[in-house]
């Protein structure tokens, strides 16, 4: 019982059939088909119309383009941006982790990112890494941060007439970088938690710092604010800059379920790393 | 030739791994309609009205009014409680309405919709505590107490309290566990042969046709049941099929065509029974040394809106209240709360997992408390052959509990590893012991099951007649195995097929632990008399459960041998736990079993392995919620099982302790294995940590309660 459900052939054909019926797009279908289940022996009811778009070539692939920013097109499977050389490291581990091996296979960037569930793996480590979105229509193209697309809960800027058309991901300095994930359990779990971090140390001096929670309120976190409070300042003040920060970055989430074991591990998670900086100046990844 | 130690690939494996085996979703039937259950959707209240949209041509709507004169709207479980439908009030979410009726699933989900029940509500009673303080006044004509029992072994318990240096007092939780069986609660009912016939997957088949009988007036033998290949139960079908069977009786009743019912996941997860909750409270006697002197303990279970099977369970749950240890002195009431959530029932370990895991994290924090390593200190009180029970009856088989420790320290380096493993050092290893009451409790047996078992000879084929049921615990193989065994031929040559009512003698439930130790020994006595016949062409054997002597039992005051033999275990769980995360990954398990003696070593095995992983999962992250009668955890998303990242390999052990009166010695095992790993694995946890736990499941957001740093 699908409203209305089109197969378009082309890209341009699927930006056609958007413009003129509205219709979402359906991908892997990892979410559209559980979200809208009608139960057993019961085909999916959508209240809107949809487009498979899983057979359209210009929405796969993934490449290094040559100012070494990453382009994922919207299609790319978990499984693909998992196993792609020179995949940041946070991003492959959050790709690596979701679900499933069959959900690895089937979801894709595009949805995930189209979802916007706050507790979604791939956002967290897009938004770190300063990654953008490109979205089309027959107007044209625009490309936005990941963070400024992803509103709030399952809310995104995507305008009526566009779709996902890839995710690009800038080539980010970093010499530290971490990346934890709290699942329901160690395989096929849903994010009850999850912190990424990186920073570039030079000279003693802390070039860059980044945090990015996930499942921490309606939608990743990341705090400027908190982050410059660090930049700038060499390795050893770290301990008496540390306070601010970690303050800085309770101030920021906004956990509304287990709010006292989100606030208290993703302290613990951050503080961790920034102590691991001043330890271990030659970088690395830090467990 | 089949012999009894062979290692046996079971003889459903490969149908099962290859999809072939049917299902009750697969079986199509013509002009088969199918059903859709009409729930309350508010925990307590009075039925203002029920209003039934115009209904298209095939459908049918199907309530209490459709129970013909000379029926009774009562599904008769143990107790005769639980109505087929509401009727005036409802008093649990998800308590049957009606059932709708027609071809298409989809239309009946539409009108599903369209159905509008006005209700008059009243404030539930949710927890045990609600039910306690009796909130919104009682569910039960003067209370919210559906069933209680006290038992009571050695001096006046208050008298020993009163001259103890010291009572320990503190209170110990557990929560709703589900089932997930893989195949969730399915049935058919259509008529054959004139006669009212369910296609149903089961434990129990001759469960469902007691139970459902009186709703049309008739008696159970006008009733048959076929059991379908079932995916799995764990006592989520012992008495809930019937849940099922009821109305669909009803609504066959009046449309006389064949009618299916499948609960999808979502359904089968907020619609059906669970483990009952409990909360234990105990004070107990120590002198100044931290001797036990006694311990007076209150068992309250959350049994939900109706009483179904939950005196038993909770008889269980008393009678194995001071778990494998010889208190001088105890006293244990146990009462079965009523309360407006979705009724408790059976569960692995029916009412012995809550307060095995009770005692033995309550005896772990009175040593702790005087500094005795818990192992060390419970094995003084560990129970002997001949020991008093707390029903005042006796231990009957020989006790190799320090065996078991012995050998379960070994593979572990338990004793090593204690020592070394500071208190609150992020690593711990904890053990734990219980056991388990093999069959029914009390008197069941021999009063109340009588089971019989029938073995036919053609030939050279061997039929086994009986009613228990393969839900994957792998009785099919052990049934044939025994009577091949006895017989000396090959397993190929002895028939066993999912059980038909009206086909074989009720040999009693699938349940209790009692299949492989009570009907087993009826198959091993009937094929030890058909060896004796084995030059005649067609014999027919029927064996019936006797009780063997000495071992009296008062149903009326709860006094005498409870069980007549039990399974013991012995694990032991090693944890690390991350402390920025509070995430705990378990390191090792290791456990030792008296199960009599294995049929079936790769069976055992895999019960072992399965058990003990859902008790880990029990303990840990099994976390299903109930608020206002509403369960929150809806879908195998949020309602989380353990996979087999989740926990290591396992290390296990048996010990050879056979017994009397099971076949080749066999005891009961299928429960005993899922009774002991949660309270080692908290054990571990609280050592690693330093911290105090009181109550399961321990996700890390709860773990983060009862950190104190």
């Amino acid at each position: 019982m699908v409203e209305r459900c089109y197969v378009p052939k082309s890209l341009e054909e699927a930006l056609s059939i958007r413009k003129e019926t509205g219709a979402h797009p359906l991908a892997g279908g990892s979410d559209l088909m559980v979200q809208y289940k009608q139960g057993l022996g019961i085909t999916p009811v959508f209240p809107f119309p949809v487009m498979i778009i899983s057979s359209l070539d210009d929405l796969k692939g993934i490449e290094t383009l040559e100012d070494g920013s990453i382009l994922i097109r919207a299609l790319s499977t978990p499984a693909e941006i998992a196993s792609f050389e020179g995949m940041p490291y946070p991003v492959r581990c959050a790709a690596s982790r979701m679900g499933a091996v069959a959900l690895r296979n089937t979801a894709t960037i595009g949805g995930n990112l189209g979802n916007a569930s706050p507790k979604g793996d791939l956002p967290q480590p897009l938004i770190l890494l300063d990654a953008t979105v490109v979205l089309k229509s027959q107007d044209g193209e625009r490309e936005m941060k990941v963070d400024d697309f992803i509103l709030g809960s399952k809310k995104t800027a995507l305008a009526d007439d566009e779709i996902i058309y890839a995710v690009r991901i800038p080539r980010v300095e970093y010499t530290h970088v971490y990346y934890r994930k709290i699942g329901t359990r160690r395989a096929n779990a849903i994010s009850k938690l999850s912190l990424s971090a990186l920073a570039r140390v030079e000279d003693g001096v802390v070039v860059d710092f980044r945090a990015a929670s996930g499942a921490a309120g309606p939608k990743v976190i990341r705090s400027h604010e908190t982050e410059d409070i660090l930049k700038g300042h060499g390795v050893d003040e770290m301990d008496s800059l540390m306070p601010a920060v970690l303050e800085g970055w309770n101030n920021a989430i906004s956990p509304h379920a287990m709010p006292e074991y989100r606030r208290a591990t993703t302290r613990r998670m951050l503080e961790h790393f920034l102590s691991s900086i001043a330890a271990h100046q030659e970088g690395g990844i830090i467990e | 030739m089949t012999r009894i130690d062979d290692r046996i690939r079971r003889v459903d494996a490969a149908e099962k791994a290859r999809g072939e085996a049917v299902y009750l979703c697969d079986v199509k039937m013509e002009g088969m309609l199918n059903a859709r259950f009409v729930r309350s959707t508010i925990a307590r209240g009075m039925i203002d009205s029920i209003e039934v949209p115009q209904l298209p041509d095939g459908y049918w709507f199907i309530s209490a009014r459709d129970i013909p004169e000379g029926g009774r709207n009562s599904l008769v479980m143990i107790a005769g409680d639980w109505r087929c439908f509401a009727d005036g009030d409802v008093r649990y979410v998800g308590e049957t309405i009606g059932v709708l009726v027609g071809p298409s699933p989809a239309v009946l989900k539409a009108l599903e919709k369209e159905i509008r029940i006005t209700y008059t509500e009243r404030e539930p009673a949710i927890t045990i505590d609600d039910a306690i303080a009796v909130k919104g006044g009682p569910i039960l004509e003067k209370d919210d107490v559906h069933c209680s029992l006290v038992s009571e072994k050695g001096e006046n318990v208050e008298d020993v309290l009163a001259r103890a240096d010291e009572i320990f007092e503190e209170t110990i939780e557990t929560g709703f566990q589900e089932h997930v069986h893989l195949e969730t609660n399915a049935a058919i009912c259509c008529i054959e042969d004139g006669k009212y016939t369910f296609y149903i997957s089961c434990q129990c088949p001759f469960y469902v046709r007691k139970s459902v009988a009186g709703l049309l007036g008739l008696q159970p033998s006008d009733i048959r049941v076929k059991q379908t290949t079932t995916g799995g139960a764990f006592g989520g079908k012992e008495h809930f099929p019937d849940v099922l069977a009821g109305p669909l009786l009803v609504a066959e009743s009046v449309i006389r065509k064949p009618i299916r019912l499948v609960f999808d996941r979502e359904e089968d997860m907020l619609y059906s029974v669970k483990r009952h909750p409990s909360k234990i409270v105990f004070r107990t006697g120590l002198d100044k040394d931290g001797n036990l002197l006694g311990s007076d303990i209150d068992v309250y279970y959350n049994c939900g809106a109706y009483l179904s099977s939950s005196y038993v369970v909770l008889q269980r749950g008393v009678f194995h209240a001071n778990g494998v240890y010889d208190f001088p002195s105890t006293r244990i009431h146990g009462y079965g709360m009523a309360t407006n959530t979705f009724p408790s029932d059976a569960f692995r370990g029916f009412g012995a997992p809550q307060t095995l895991f009770a005692i033995e994290t309550h005896l772990d924090h009175i040593a702790a408390k005087f500094g005795f390593d818990p192992v060390e200190y419970k094995r003084r009180y560990f129970l002997k052959q001949g020991d008093e029970t707390v029903t005042q009856g006796h231990v009957v088989e020989k006790v190799v509990l320090e065996e078991m420790l012995d050998q379960v320290a070994r593979k572990s380096d338990y004793w090593r590893k204690t020592k070394e493993y500071a208190r609150g050092g992020g690593r711990g290893i904890g053990m734990s012991f219980y056991n388990h009451g093999g069959a029914f409790t009390g008197n069941g047996e021999q009063s109340i099951i009588k089971a019989h078992l029938k073995l036919v000879k053609d030939g050279d084929r061997f039929t086994i007649l009986c009613g228990q049921t393969e839900m994957g615990q792998g009785f099919r193989t052990i049934l044939r195995k025994i009577v091949a065994s006895v017989l000396e031929i090959d397993m190929d040559d002895v028939v066993y097929d999912n059980p038909d009512t009206d086909c074989v003698p009720d040999s009693g439930p699938t349940a209790a632990s009692r299949s492989t130790m009570v009907v087993g020994r009826l198959a091993e006595e009937a094929a030890m008399q058909m060896k004796e016949r084995l030059d005649e062409e067609h014999v027919e054997i029927e064996t019936e459960y006797r009780h063997p002597d000495g071992h009296p039992w008062d149903q009326s005051t709860f006094k005498g041998d409870a069980y007549l033999g039990y399974g013991w275990g012995c694990a032991c769980v090693e944890v690390e736990v991350d402390r920025l995360t509070n995430e705990v990954k378990v390191v090792g398990i290791w456990s030792s079993h008296d199960i009599g003696k294995a049929i079936d070593e790769l069976i055992v095995h895999g019960q072992v392995n399965g058990g003990i992983i859902q008790s880990l999962g029990y303990a840990s992250m099994e976390k299903m919620e109930n608020r206002n009668g509403h369960f929150r955890q809806t879908s195998m998303s949020d309602y989380v099982v353990p996979t087999s990242m989740d926990f290591p390999r396992q290390e296990w052990g048996l010990v050879d302790n056979p017994y009397e009166w099971g076949p080749f010695g066999a005891k009961g095992m299928g429960e005993l294995v899922f009774n002991g790993a949660d309270a080692a694995y908290i054990d571990a946890l609280e050592r690693a940590l330093d911290v105090t736990i009181n109550r399961i499941p321990m996700p890390v957001e709860d773990i983060e309660g009862v950190r104190h740093d």
